[in-house]
Order: structure tokens, then sequence, then C-alpha cells
């Protein structure tokens, strides 16, 4: 009856020991083909050239077509947190950790939420930070991580 | 208008446990029922029903066949978190304005603590969506995404971690008058400073109180919400702001979904917060209460701490925030036990805790880029 009614199921699987995996789709299928190369794209408009992160078929502002283009990986730290409680399945032995959402050089605005890498306690709001790219556990998928410069 | 000719008349709940040891369903009847039954009416005159859930509860078909409706004229199951109650809550209201039923049972049910809980993510494998770029990080849960934003606000502000003390400590000492609250000892600034941190600048105190149990509330138009047994508690204003830009992305994280819905509400009521005398404000987090209540124009932006420790955020100040404890303390049912507690205060019902002549209820629902917001009054408008 709750499917008739539009709910869903509720989800009761086991808990899992490895981090969870990007599920990528037509829109996103181009970031992770850049990680797999190597490489840090994000999707950009070609007719006004605006970044768009998620990424998106046609650009929100002109409805512009976009494909996935080279950035710097080079950014600031916008706002961090120093995650102590193993909330989410397949961190529990890299606690305590730094996430950060990293604001990126090519656009005010422009951000990536990840993990910062290296000493913790250089980590600060406004700090300087380089994307690299590491193998995410568990699948065949790379991600980016940020680096204090 | 966002102002509708209802009320919230009748009001039911279950106790509210760390184990339920019931379904969902079972949780949501005795609400529903207590609520109809609070209204001095019988489930013949309720023909609505609307809730909300996150694959965690029990939709309407189910609920209105277990307290012997055999059919209703109007409902909705909306998928949504604690941003979809002001929303539910005004489109009860809107649905009986428009004549398309006259009685709204809105409930909400969960086992939030035995069961699927909001804090945690052990289950999602497989990430897709715009989500999908924070998976790999762990960066899934909602103590991380605001405390990400509280950071911000310190940095912006000058806001403390005390600050955030300050309001998980007054509204402590408020659940300790509610015997219904789930946390009712008292806590010190200390005993908050020696908790565990969660996502650093949270503790554990700074977090909701997870717990199984159900709320209801019966929306009702003008005439039957005279004829009740119980004063109306009348809906005069409501306000949503919901955006697409996400915990990421969204421009400014001193600032929540309240920046755009608090001005339109107190253009729709010509009200402001001067004239609110109970404010339940949406804490899922204590950051969530800092934000919504500079928002609001309760205070300066960077003043909250100040704000809360001066006392004027409790009895015998500007305004009694979270009289019952809110989420931090009676327990997370997602936003609405606060229209629960709104209500019982408009009908001067709340005993012990009771705010003295209060005539006027904010209640807050939301956090981040998605929420709204009701104002509730014990005068018919
Ligand atoms: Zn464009």
């Amino acid at each position: 009856m709750d499917g008739a009614v539009g709910a869903v199921a509720a989800v009761a699987a086991p808990p899992s020991s490895e981090p969870p995996q990007p599920l990528p789709d037509l829109d996103t299928e181009g970031f992770w083909q850049a990680t797999a190369r190597g490489e840090l794209a994000l999707c950009r408009c070609h007719d006004c050239l605006l970044w768009v992160q998620p990424p998106l078929e046609r650009c929100p502002s002109c409805a512009g077509p976009t494909s996935f283009q080279p950035v710097s990986g080079i950014g600031r730290v916008f706002s961090f947190i120093v995650v102590r409680h193993p909330a989410v399945s397949g961190f529990e032995h890299e606690l305590p950790m730094v996430v950060a959402i990293v604001e990126l050089e090519e656009q005010v605005g422009l951000r990536l939420t990840s993990r910062i890498v290296g000493p913790l306690e250089e980590v600060e709001i406004g700090s300087r930070v380089v994307a690299e790219l590491v193998a995410l556990p568990g699948g065949d998928f790379h991600a980016p991580v940020f680096r204090p410069t | 208008m966002a102002r509708t000719g209802c009320a919230i008349t009748g009001i039911g709940r279950t106790t509210f446990t760390r184990r339920s040891g019931r379904t969902t369903l079972a949780m949501a009847a005795e609400a529903c029922r207590a609520a109809v039954a609070d209204a001095g009416l019988t489930m013949p005159d309720v023909d609505g029903m609307i809730a909300f859930q996150a694959g965690d509860s029990v939709g309407p078909l189910s609920v209105s066949r277990a307290v012997g409706i055999p059919e209703l004229a109007w409902n909705i199951d909306v998928l949504g978190g604690g941003n979809v109650v002001a929303n539910i809550v005004a489109t009860a209201g809107a649905a009986i304005d428009a004549g398309l039923c006259r009685a709204v049972l809105v409930y909400r049910s969960l086992n939030g603590r035995s069961g699927y809980r909001f804090g945690t993510s052990t289950s999602r494998q497989q990430v897709g969506g715009e989500m999908q770029f924070d998976a790999p990080h762990g960066y899934l849960v909602p103590p991380q995404w605001i405390a990400m934003w509280a950071r911000r606000h310190q940095h912006e502000y000058g806001s403390t971690c005390d600050d955030l003390g300050q309001i998980a400590i007054t509204q402590r000492t408020h659940a300790t008058a509610n015997e219904h609250a789930i946390n009712r000892s008292p806590l010190s600034l200390d005993e908050y400073r020696a908790g565990r941190w969660i996502n650093e600048p949270f503790r554990i105190y700074d977090c909701a109180y997870e717990i199984d149990g159900a709320v209801a509330i019966l929306v009702v138009g003008p005439e039957l919400a005279e004829s009740c047994a119980v004063a109306p508690a009348w809906l005069i204003g409501s306000a949503d702001s919901q955006s697409g830009d996400g915990w990421t992305q969204w421009d400014d994280p001193t600032s929540m979904y309240s920046r755009h819905a608090a001005p339109r509400l107190w253009n729709r009521t010509g009200l402001s917060a001067a004239e609110i005398d109970v404010a339940c404000m949406y804490d899922c987090f204590t950051y969530t209460v800092m934000a919504t209540i500079e928002d609001f124009g309760f205070c300066a932006k960077g003043g909250v701490g100040e704000y809360f420790s001066s006392g004027r955020a409790t009895y015998g100040g500007d305004v009694v925030v979270n009289p019952h404890g809110g989420l931090l303390s009676e327990g997370y049912i997602h936003g609405l036990n606060h229209y629960f507690e709104a209500a019982l205060q408009l009908q001067g019902r709340a005993g012990e805790r009771q705010v003295p002549d209060a005539r006027r209820a904010l209640v807050t629902a939301g956090a981040g880029p998605y929420g709204g917001a009701t104002v509730l009054s014990a005068d018919r408008p």
C-alpha cells in the first residue's frame, strides 16, 4: 500500500566498512572519467564560460551546452570541520579527519567539499590548498583531496 | 496572503523513548487518536491527512485504516525532513480553505533512535545525484553539514562554541520542567565543554537527541475550530524558502533559508520578532537556532550567545525559545513536536512551563537552504 502512495521502503542494509561510492549519471560521468585519467575537470558552459558544479547538461544561466574542462585545483578553505564521530561507514580508521569546503580560484562560489590531507593543525579558513587525486577504496573511482600549500 | 482561516485544535503524541518496541504505524495511530480526542471530535469528523517521512514512517492510508477512517477526501505523503513541516501545515490549511476537506490530521511517526538514524549513514553504498561528490569524503549527514556552516559563522562574526553552548543550556533548563522530555538534567557550561566532539565545532550537546515516538496535530476550518473542546491556535501566516544550492554551493552559510522566509513571513503577517511570545525554533543543531534567530530578527548577527546567556531567550526575557526543551532536549520528532508545544502554550495548557500570557508563537522548521515557518495566534484573525 505504501508503494502506491509514493513512499519508499526503509533501508535496512548491514553496516559497511568501505566508503560510499559515487553513482555517476550522464551529467556527472565526465567528472569521474577525468579523475580516472588523473585530471580534475569541472563542468563549464561553452557560451558564457560559467563553471557549473554540480554538473548539468545545460548551463543554468544561459542554457548553453557544457563540457568538462580542466581546473587548476588551487583554492582556499571556505570552511572546515574536524570529523571525530564515525557516522559514515568507511572512515572509522581515518578519524579524526578534516573535511573542508574548498573554493576554487577559477570562480567565486565554485566549490568542492573534500578531505584535507596533511597536518591537520595547518588548516584554517583561508588556507591555500591544492588538489591531488587519490584512489577511493572499495571501487574503481578516484577522488580529489586537497593539501595545504 | 499566506493566511488561512484554519487553526490547530487537538494535539496528540506518544511517549518519547529510546526504544519504542512498536511500529511507526502503531505510534502514528496512537498520536492521531489522541489529537482527535483532544479536540473533542470523533474519527468520522476527520477527512484529510498529511504526513512526511524519509522512508522511515508510514503513509496516511495505513494510518487512516488503523484509526478507523474508512476513506479520506484528501491526503498527501511528502518525502522530506524537517524542512517540509511548515509547508505541510500550511498546505493542510490551504486544502481546507479550498474546500477539499474539513479536518486534517498532520502527523510524524519515527523510530528515530532504534530504527533509521538521521545522523548516520551506514547503508548507502552508492550515492547518486548531487551528493555523489561528497560521498567519497564521507560528507553525507546533517551533523557534518551544519557544523561546517557554524564554523563559517564563527569565522565571520566571531561567534564561539560557548555561544552555541548557551543555547543548549537554556533549552535544557526549559526541559527540566517538561516531564515528556527525554533529557531533563540541567546542563552546565563546564559539562557542555566536556561533551565529546562529534564534528568540530559541534559537540554531542549541539545535536538533537534522536528518539522514537509520534506527534499528531489536527488542523480544522474556522467553524469547526470554534466548536472544538480546546481553544484554537490560529494559523495566521506561513512562509517557506527552499533552495537548490545545497550545502556546499549556498553562498553564505552564516544565514539559512530564513534569510528569505523571515522577511516573507513578517511581510505577510505585518508582525515582527518583537511581537512573538513563544519561539519554537527548529533545533536539529544549536547552530540552526543561532542562524535562524538572527535571520528572524530577534537579535543582531553575532549576538546570539549574549542573547541567551543574558536571559533574553527565556522566561522574563524577550521571548521564550523552545520552552519544551526543543529537539535538543525534548527529543527529535522531526520538528512536529514544535507545533505541539506552540499550540499547548497558546492554549494555556503548558502547566509548569507555561509562558505567561502567550498570545503569539513562531514555529520554524528546517535548516540550511531548506525550511519554512508559521505564526500561530491565540486570537482569531
Ligand atoms: Zn552559460
